[in-house]
């Protein structure tokens, strides 16, 4: 084994979270969007998984790789948050948050796959994200994309992505990317999650396969029972 | 050393690349599945455990009591469900002892996945987890590696597509307790009949809220065992034994007083 | 770790059980007509017995592709036998040629044991077994597939009399012919038996049942599940 990071394919028989995940800032602060494809080889494990994870209040964090190291690193990060809070009296920032993934992620780079990306709001810095891959290193961004459908999308990203995005506009974008990733990638797919980070409470956003694919096949949209 | 013993692992590998044949350990070559309904939540599973391609038992229990209104499907190895469901089952206990409340369902989730992550994997355990508490009826499923998901309705084991492809097409969100029954038992039996790892008959447990769990073996029994056409008893004395006498087998072996 | 690839031109999909009694003046092929490779179902209803012409049954056991290649190859060569020398095959001779058959395939096998089932030319029923690549004897029976090894203690015992002694005498039980009832009570109740503890076998069990006049087959239902 390459101790140095692991890329092997996933161990035998594990769950896979084959992904489209990414978050982006915008005026009011972070949109956080996943598919919900869960898949164990070549069959759909879970169709509805929920790949955003509440972390603390307003930290959330998009899961891609395996489902268990990712399931179990954001147990312990939710636990350390915690600790914090109750420790120095004050919530904890994206910016610890996503120090503490890193950590565990570098540290038990051998035994993981995971690729995280973290985003939270805070009145003070007006919402932040970033990005944690596979052997653990720590990148901030404006925007961050990840997962195995985050490749067919990096262009078009690229291309798209405007700083201080209207709300409706951001949605937009958000759904139009990953449409485009799940399109493209075979191992993401289901519906589109979005949660949004702002100065009120999160808010969560739904988007069925009839809606956001309407235009793809018109003949498919949806048919009343 | 607290926990298993990983003693003989490296052995058995050496063993195995030597190309000596591994032992098959029993397992619930299995259908699972679980169901929400309006006033609480039904497991069901299939009762055939398989060895390789040899049916070891025909009415197998693979519906566990983790508490008293909390159970458990259980589908891979047959040892490490019992064994996983066993430890879960006495730490609930004490917990709730501890707590002196009533348990819950997501403290056996969370139990069930450390333990499952911890092990990596290899203890086989796939489990549908479901229950009633104080918080409601809660529906989940936990994979050998540690990861869970949520749902309500669901099915494990290798006979989970057959009957996924019943619940795909048949649930809604407002069943009944007795159509959520019929939903479950078909789902069992499109495994029992498709899937060769999966046999016999359908077990059910149904959780309602507020009421005490109800587990129900043999809930549906489609495979009959067919008469035989010729009686099969011998005649006592036809099997020819050896009957040496006891103190011919005796080492007899004096010791000085 | 350098990538390997290789074709395997053996698959797993296969029959589950056959068995052939020989008796007096009669003999009888029976094959469950559940086909799988590995857990799924191929087919529940394809039958293992296969009239070759001239009173004889074939049932190939072993790959279904290559089950079905063989039992061309065989009837092939009677119709060329009839061709060439105008008059039937008899069975020891059918047997030969099934064993060249098998055998000009040495060093690339059908993966198939064969049985073959008739009336020899003295009237008396004939079951003949074969390995892969052509070896083979005359028996009085004969289990082969899936089941077989639940389907042949069972055969020693009820049609050789194994371990079984007159309790009177202490002498062995004597070895006397099958009467056809009680052969196909036997075959019925082996069947069933084996359906019980193999996922393989189920669905139907066909009995042939061959004499001087040709052959009549009849079908059971065995487990489903």
């Amino acid at each position: 084994m390459d101790p140095r990071a692991d890329l092997r394919p996933l161990k035998k028989g594990e769950v896979n979270l084959g992904t489209s995940i990414m978050a982006i800032k915008f005026k009011d602060g972070i949109i956080l969007g996943a598919d919900s494809r869960t898949s164990m080889g070549s069959m759909i494990a879970n169709r509805v998984t929920d790949k955003l994870t509440q972390i603390h209040d307003k930290v959330w964090c998009c899961r891609s790789g395996s489902a268990a190291d990712t399931q179990s690193v954001s147990d312990y990060v939710k636990f350390f948050l915690d600790q914090c809070t109750y420790d120095f009296g004050q919530k904890p920032t994206a910016r610890i948050a996503a120090n503490l993934f890193r950590e565990l992620c570098y540290r038990n780079k051998a035994q993981l796959t995971a690729g995280i990306i973290l985003a939270g709001y805070d009145e003070e810095t007006g919402g932040e994200v970033y990005s944690i891959p596979l052997g653990g290193s720590l990148h901030k961004a404006d925007y961050a994309i990840a997962g195995s459908g985050s490749t067919y999308i990096y262009g078009l990203c690229n291309k798209y992505y405007k700083p201080d995005m209207e709300r409706e506009e951001a949605i937009e974008f958000v759904k139009q990317s990953l449409t485009q990733a799940i399109r493209w990638d075979g191992s993401s797919g289901g519906v589109i999650r979005m949660v949004l980070l702002t100065k009120n409470d999160p808010e969560r956003l739904l988007f069925l396969p009839d809606e956001y694919r309407a235009d793809e096949y018109p003949s498919q949209t949806p048919v009343s029972a | 050393m607290a926990g298993l013993s990983f003693d003989h692992y490296k052995r058995n590998q050496h063993l195995a690349a030597k190309g000596v044949a591994t032992q098959k350990f029993t397992s619930t070559g299995t259908t699972i599945v679980g169901c929400k309904f309006d006033k609480g939540v039904i497991i069901a599973a299939d009762t055939r455990a398989t060895a390789g391609m040899i049916v070891a038992d025909k009415n197998c229990a693979k519906l566990h009591r983790l508490a008293p209104t909390i159970w458990c499907a259980g589908a891979g190895t047959a040892a490490d469900n019992d064994k996983v469901t066993e430890l879960e089952s006495s730490n609930l206990e004490l917990h709730s002892l501890w707590t002196g409340r009533a348990p819950r369902v997501v403290t056996a989730l969370t139990h069930l996945k450390q333990h499952l992550y911890k092990y990596q994997g290899h203890i086989g355990a796939h489990l549908i987890l479901a229950g009633t508490d104080p918080t409601g009826a809660h529906l989940f499923s936990i994979h050998a590696h540690g990861s869970t998901d949520v749902g309500p309705y669901m099915s494990l084991g290798s006979g989970s597509l057959a009957a996924l492809a019943v619940l795909e097409s048949k649930w809604h969100d407002s069943l009944t307790k007795e159509e959520a029954l019929a939903l479950c038992a078909e789902a069992i039996e499109a495994g029992i009949f498709n899937d060769l790892g999966s046999g016999s008959n359908v077990d059910v447990c149904v959780m309602e809220i507020g009421e005490p769990a109800r587990l129900q073996r043999g809930f549906r029994m489609p495979n009959p065992k067919s008469v035989k056409s010729r009686n099969y008893k011998f005649v006592r004395g036809t099997t020819p034994f050896f009957d040496p006498e006891p103190q011919d087998a005796m080492v007899v072996d004096e010791v000085a007083a | 770790m350098p990538i390997e690839h290789s074709f395997n031109p053996y698959g797993d999909s296969s029959g589950g059980s056959t068995l052939a009694i020989a008796g007096k003046d009669f003999a009888i092929l029976a094959g469950d007509t559940r086909h799988s490779t590995g857990y799924s179902i191929d087919s529940r209803n394809e039958s293992q017995i296969h009239s070759v012409g001239d009173g004889l049954l074939v049932s190939p056991n072993g790959f279904s592709a290559d089950a079905r290649a063989f039992v061309d190859d065989v009837h092939n060569d009677i119709i060329w036998y009839h061709h060439k020398h105008n008059k039937k095959l008899a069975i020891s001779s059918c047997a030969r040629s099934i064993m060249h058959t098998l055998y000009r395939r040495r060093f690339f096998p059908y993966y198939v044991s064969p049985i073959l089932v008739g009336i020899e030319p003295d009237g008396t029923g004939a079951v003949y077994s074969f390995d892969p690549v052509g070896s083979y004897e005359r028996e009085a029976s004969r289990a082969a597939g899936h089941a077989s090894e639940l389907l042949v203690p069972f055969l020693d015992n009820q049609v050789r009399k194994a371990n079984q002694v007159d309790p009177e005498t202490g002498k062995p039980l004597a070895q006397h012919d099958l009467d056809l009832e009680t052969a196909l009570q036997l075959v019925k109740d082996a069947f069933a038996g084996a359906a019980e503890r193999r996922i393989q076998v189920g669905d139907w069990l066909e009995i042939a049942v061959v004499t001087k006049d040709g052959h009549k087959v009849e079908r059971y239902p065995l487990r489903r599940d």
